[in-house]
């Protein structure tokens, strides 16, 4: 059991998503960036979806009621428990009465904008339509369907000390999946229904210009400032299903890119989509920072998402091996 | 007979492809797309079928290598797609028009042409039925507005209007569940519950039911 | 060199079960012991005093990989010479693919050395960082 003790509305318990009821209009949620939830889970042997808590602003502090295995992974600042420092993408143990504090990122620093605290065992929320994401839009999911607050106490699926051991940590994916264009961050992107509408000088600014997310950029979506995308010809769409990642060009010209508590419909017309490999990487882009699009075609993005299932199972099985010894799960 | 060009196929990254058939939207070809619905959602690659307005978003269980097969499979479906009548029942919903609740009525004023009560009564006067639900949980796409009070989306969408906003996208109209960002005109209220998790299905709602929208009040 | 009462001690040791009594003086260890024969006292010089602390700790490597005086994420080394760091606290890290084992101060000290190079590739026991001991 752990204890909230900040006042912080943003930080929310996310899985990796809830799928299955797009069309009842309920939108997928789950984590920005579900490289490092996924990860934290296999750190403490989780199932690979346990549910998590997904911490958007720093400091963050927890304080845990009873002995109970964790791991931080993601982005944010220096981790404490108690006087101790944890380094990075890292799982321990904490004793009844201890406090996690997860600090303010250090100034320049780009080393992601959320953090994951994942529990041995998962956070225990009942789930709703088959997934413990929150809900926010239909105030239901995760933790009564909202934000976090001060007081709120919340459970881990697995109580003790347990035999594994722990105390060790991965080099994260921002190291070991690299993506990147001219020096700035990169992700890739398929065209979309409407690529072809935009004028040729747009398509080319498109990919050839830096994107800066803008302070208007939350899990809704990434408001982008940059190069004003022209349409030759601006049509009204019917309204039709969209997904994360969606890169929609309403008239203003200047693009929002879908993110995870998005609808999951829309109208506006459509420039392209950041593929579901790379969608972490955006998701761990602060505010104020540049990035590139990169075009990508179809097998090219399904090789990215090899080379993510790829690195997970690497994890998976360095942990298994460094647990073995010591009686497992 | 004019021949219509063929339905358009195209992607939503790694995660969904959309099929787009061209013409006018009919409720004729919403059936048909209910009908492609069901019939996709048995294909081992789709994981949903989310029915939009005239087209249909199919979200991949696991993106397939190779997506010809599934573009000739998707284009033999709809050809022999015979629409699929769901019929359901009529929902009267009580609107109040205008005021504070309806912040962009002037919008539409200004764009038809047509005065608050011209516009009201076309919008009240129809039955509108239930295409699909999307955009938040328990949302009603709805067909049949009248296209006298067609209205485009806002250049800036709204951060946020309350649930039970009665609005105007285009050549649509709907009613928020929750509240929530959006990019429609927005001219009136109405308070009704869409959405309840404890149900099963949660929707108040499906595809074959129609709405009637009642006028409680017009604020000037 | 006679013990007072060693007579006395040896009668009450002969009544009871107990097979060894030693007793510890500043100047001498008397042991006592019970056999079949009977009681046996005999005096043995006194107990060499326990050695000192030890000046030096050596941190090793417990498994072979790479050493990394600092997190891939970050600039600043560890552990720096002339730092006081807690018992347990992470001096630097043993890459094993994309593992990451801490290298950690058995005990509270001062960092004397860290002897090996960041990006080293080091076997199980190489010693890695030298601390002094320092009263908790």
């Amino acid at each position: 059991m752990i204890e909230i003790l900040s006042e912080s509305a943003l930080a929310t318990v996310q899985d990796l998503g809830r799928l299955g009821a797009l069309s009842w209009g309920v939108g997928v949620s789950g984590a920005m960036d579900p490289l490092a939830l996924e990860a934290g889970n296999l750190l403490l042997g989780n199932a690979p979806d346990a549910a998590a808590i997904e911490v958007q602003i720093f400091p963050f502090q927890v304080r845990f009621d009873a002995a109970c295995a964790f791991a931080v992974t993601g982005g944010g600042g220096p981790v404490r428990l108690g006087e101790r420092e944890l380094p990075p993408w890292w799982c321990g143990m904490a004793a009844a009465g201890e406090v996690l504090r997860l600090g303010v990122p250090k100034r320049g620093t780009t080393h992601g904008s959320r953090a994951y605290l994942c529990l041995a065992g998962g956070v225990d929320v009942p789930p709703v339509l088959n997934s413990r994401s929150t809900q926010l839009r239909g105030a239901f999911g995760g933790h009564e369907g909202r934000g976090l607050r001060r007081g709120d106490r919340l459970a881990a699926g697995t109580l003790g000390w347990g035999a594994r051991p722990l105390w060790f940590g991965i080099v994260p994916p921002s190291l070991t999946l690299p993506c990147e264009r001219d020096g700035l961050p990169a992700v890739r992107v398929l065209p979309a229904a409407e690529y072809d509408s935009f004028t040729p000088a747009s398509q080319q600014a498109f990919w050839a210009e830096p994107w800066t997310i803008t302070p208007q950029s939350d899990r809704y979506g990434y408001r982008l400032s940059g190069p004003v995308l022209e349409a030759i010809a601006f049509r009204e769409l019917r309204s039709h299903g969209i997904v994360p990642g969606v890169i929609q060009v309403p008239r203003g010209g200047q693009p929002i890119v879908q993110m995870r508590d998005a609808q999951p419909s829309g109208g506006y017309p459509k420039i392209g989509t950041v593929i579901d490999a790379d969608l972490w990487r955006l998701g761990q882009a602060p505010i104020g920072s540049r990035f590139r699009f990169i075009e990508a075609s179809w097998d090219e993005a399904l090789a990215a998402a090899d080379e993510t299932r790829r690195w997970l199972a690497s994890i998976e099985r360095l942990v298994g091996l460094h647990t073995l010894g010591t009686g497992g799960r | 007979m004019t021949t219509e060009p063929a339905p358009l196929i195209t992607l939503l990254g790694t995660t969904a492809l959309l099929f787009e058939p061209a013409g006018e939207t009919t409720l004729s070809t919403q059936q048909r797309i209910w009908a492609l619905a069901r019939e996709a959602l048995a294909w081992p690659e789709i994981r949903e079928a989310v029915p939009g307005m005239n087209n249909l978003m199919l979200a991949f269980a696991c993106p397939p290598r190779s997506l010809a097969p599934l573009e000739t499979r998707l284009h033999a479906a709809w050809q022999a797609a015979a629409p699929l009548p769901l019929d359901g029942r009529v929902i009267d919903l009580p609107v109040v028009y205008g005021g504070e609740r309806g912040p962009h009525l002037a919008d539409v004023v200004s764009h038809t042409g047509l005065g608050v009560d011209e516009i009201v009564e076309r919008h009240a006067g129809a039955l509108y039925p239930v295409y699909a639900i999307g955009s938040h949980p328990g949302y009603c796409y709805l067909g049949g507005m009248d296209a006298r009070i067609a209205t485009p989306r806002r250049q800036v969408p709204v951060l946020s209007i309350p649930g039970g906003s009665v609005s105007i996208g285009g050549a649509q109209t709907g009613v928020s569940a929750s509240a929530g960002p959006s990019g429609w005109n927005t001219i009136g209220a109405t308070t009704a519950r869409f959405f309840d998790v404890a149900q099963h299905p949660p929707t108040l709602l499906h595809p074959g039911d129609s709405i009637r929208f009642r006028i409680e009040k017009v604020i000037r | 060199m006679p013990i007072a009462g060693i007579d006395q001690i040896s009668a009450w040791l002969a009544a009871t079960d107990i097979t060894e009594l030693e007793l510890t003086g500043p100047d001498a260890c008397l042991r006592l012991t019970q056999g079949q024969g009977g009681v046996v006292a005999a005096t043995q010089p006194p107990a060499p005093p326990p050695p000192a602390a030890p000046e030096m700790m050596a941190v090793v490597a417990s498994n072979v990989g790479l050493f990394l005086d600092r997190h891939p994420l970050h600039d600043v080394p560890l552990a720096i010479p002339g730092a006081r760091v807690a018992a347990g606290q992470v001096l630097g890290l043993l890459r094993i693919g994309d593992l990451l084992l801490p290298v950690a101060a058995p005990a509270a000290g001062e960092v004397l050395a860290v002897l090996v190079p960041h990006g080293t590739v080091v076997g199980f026991g190489t010693e890695l960082i030298r601390l002094r001991p320092l009263p908790e």
